[in-house]
């Protein structure tokens, strides 16, 4: 069932050319055909293409081991790919690192800061690495350092915690102006609090028409943000286009979810709904709760099980979410 | 397309702050090396500090070793830096900015030279200065210099050793295990009497320094003589340049192979 709702999906959707003329400018600052890489006979991405519009934020959403951060290293210049080809502004990917280099800021997956050194160390060496003008690197830097609640500290930075280096790791990637921003999971590990700082920063960098490619696995975070989405799953881009796009293509209809109070009253109230036409699936959660999608509008179909099932706790409906879709698509979980 | 002595430096000085702050690394760089002269002076100095040949002390002839041992260290420390950027993703991250792998490799080569310096200072004031060894002052800054390029030769061992290590204690052990191991079978810690010692690049070195700096010279009537001063206990004689040439050698190939085989190995 999961295999041919991916295979649908992967033929419906693998041309991810197919963009909405939204609020875009229709310049396509990153093309990608056929990327490949491939690690001991494993492929780690497997032929992906894609296109990103200038000034949109992209977002690459799968589960862990699916190949985002594998793609973005390659689209980074770090990592060779073992076929295919890219282009990113003007500049070939195999060819003119160099150029590439000048216009990407990279925050990568892990915290890569330089441990013994102050957060303004780390920030004015990515900054010289770039051939900035001191001056304007400096303002830049205390700009940045602040917004990012970590200006005026003279400790190294091994003594911060995750998500100050996670903050700083941001500000170290954005000190050269960059024209693309790479994100690989940028509030990974963050607080509340700090996630929610990060995201304003982005929508804002989004604002002054930065291009900015996101790897996550926070289906909020992707839905929140993204103009565009590509889920991708064991190397391959299995869905891709707006929230929107993904909803009307790939969703399972609206969805209920059903609280009993015994094992026993879900089981009645399973073999009743099976019997009827509107539902498309039915799934047991823990709890004695069962989630159910069905087709059809809401009202309709709620007049209609009330009069089936009645020896219910509590019941909600709600729209497909982007997690839905997701978990239908890649057919399971979250992995390691 | 870089400037690349520019990034270069700008590599050097983040490292010399990084390794400026890192207590271990200057342990076995400045004090170790510190410790060890004293305890040379120490062990040879009741009874032995009668002048065992033309008025050089076993001291004074043990003193090169102990300059070997300091240069050396190069190894250790650059095993330990590269695999650390490689472990920690630092690598990585400056592999996606505008830098040169050859402005990478340039900056550690300028960061440990610097180092390199501060310890042969450190070394030289304390063993000639304080602790008295003998030397030619003629001769020193060509064994000074010497001993800067055998250093260069051995952040390329540790360049090595790095490339094949997938963690900075490995190639912390790796690297102290070579250098250690060079330096007890070169004799240049104490000397050995046997062939072995001609293989390795830390003997040509502790021996051209010792011919140039401490006998100085004395040097001419010794190879006339054909009695030169071994730490294999021999006696033989041997051209200058050839040792010169050796060290010359070592240092390029180590260097050369180490960019080679550290390019292979972490370019993904």
């Amino acid at each position: 069932m999961n295999v041919s709702i991916k295979e649908k999906a992967q033929i419906k959707y693998s041309d991810p050319n197919q963009f909405d003329e939204n609020n875009h400018t229709t310049e396509f600052i990153i093309e990608v055909q056929n990327l490949e890489k491939t690690f001991n006979d494993v492929k780690a991405v497997d032929g992906i293409s894609l296109k990103v519009r200038k000034g949109e934020l992209f977002s690459l959403l799968g589960p862990n081991g699916a190949g985002k951060s594998t793609t973005i290293r390659m689209l980074t210049t770090v990592l060779k790919p073992s076929n295919g080809s890219a282009r990113i502004k003007e500049y070939n990917l195999l060819e003119e690192k160099n150029q590439i280099k000048s216009l990407i800021g990279v925050c990568p997956q892990e915290n890569v800061v330089f441990g013994a050194l102050t957060a303004e160390d780390n920030v004015e060496f990515v900054g010289r690495m770039h051939g900035m003008d001191p001056a304007e690197m400096k303002k830049r830097m205390t700009n940045l350092l602040k917004k990012m609640n970590i200006a005026g500290r003279k400790k190294p930075v091994k003594s911060f915690s995750g998500g100050m280096k996670r903050r700083l790791s941001l500000v170290m990637s954005l000190i050269n102006h960059p024209q693309i921003l790479f994100l690989d999971e940028p509030t990974a590990g963050l607080d509340p609090q700090a996630r929610r700082l990060v995201w304003d920063f982005i929508k804002e960098l989004k604002q002054i028409g930065m291009t900015i490619i996101l790897t996550t696995h926070d289906m909020i975070e992707a839905d929140s943000l993204s103009d565009h989405i590509a889920i991708m799953d064991q190397g391959k881009i299995i869905a891709f286009g707006t929230l929107e796009e993904l909803k009307s293509n790939s969703s399972n209809g609206n969805i209920l979810e059903f609280n009993f109070s015994s094992r026993k009253e879900l089981l009645n109230a399973k073999n009743k709904l099976e019997q009827i036409t509107e539902v498309k699936t039915i799934t047991e959660k823990e709890n004695n709760k069962l989630v159910i999608s069905f087709s059809g509008g809401i009202e309709t179909f709620k007049q209609k099980i009330l009069k089936e099932v009645d020896s219910f706790k509590a019941l909600h409906f709600r729209e497909d979410s982007l997690e839905d879709i997701f978990l239908k698509l890649t057919g399971r979980g979250l992995r390691d | 397309m870089y400037s690349l002595d520019v990034k270069s430096w700008y590599i050097a000085r983040k490292n010399i702050k990084e390794k400026l702050k890192n207590l271990g690394s200057m342990f076995w760089t400045v004090a170790f090396p510190i410790m060890m002269l004293l305890v040379y002076k120490l062990a040879f100095s009741e009874g032995d500090d009668a002048p065992m040949i033309n008025g050089l002390t076993v001291f004074d002839v043990e003193f090169p070793g102990i300059v070997v041992y300091t240069i050396g260290m190069s190894s250790v420390t650059s095993a330990v830096m590269f695999a650390m950027s490689k472990v920690d993703g630092t690598l990585e991250r400056i592999d996606s900015m505008p830098v040169s792998r050859g402005n990478v490799f340039l900056g550690a080569v300028i960061s440990e030279t610097v180092f390199m310096n501060l310890q042969l200072i450190l070394i030289f004031g304390f063993g000639y200065g304080i602790l008295g060894a003998h030397f030619e002052i003629a001769m020193l800054p060509i064994g000074y210099l010497l001993a800067m390029i055998f250093g260069i030769g051995s952040i390329g061992l540790g360049l090595i050793i790095a490339s094949f290590l997938g963690s900075p204690e490995g190639a912390n052990g790796i690297a102290m295990l070579s250098h250690m191991s060079l330096m007890f079978v070169s004799g240049s810690f104490f000397p050995l009497d046997h062939g072995g010692v001609f293989f390795t690049p830390h003997y040509w070195l502790k021996q051209v320094y010792l011919q140039l700096t401490v006998v100085g010279d004395f040097f001419t009537d010794l190879l006339y003589s054909g009695n030169i001063i071994l730490p294999t206990s021999q006696t033989s004689i041997f051209p200058i340049w050839s040792g010169i040439l050796i060290i010359l050698a070592f240092t390029s190939t180590f260097i050369i192979l180490g960019v080679k085989i550290f390019q292979k190995k972490t370019t993904l």
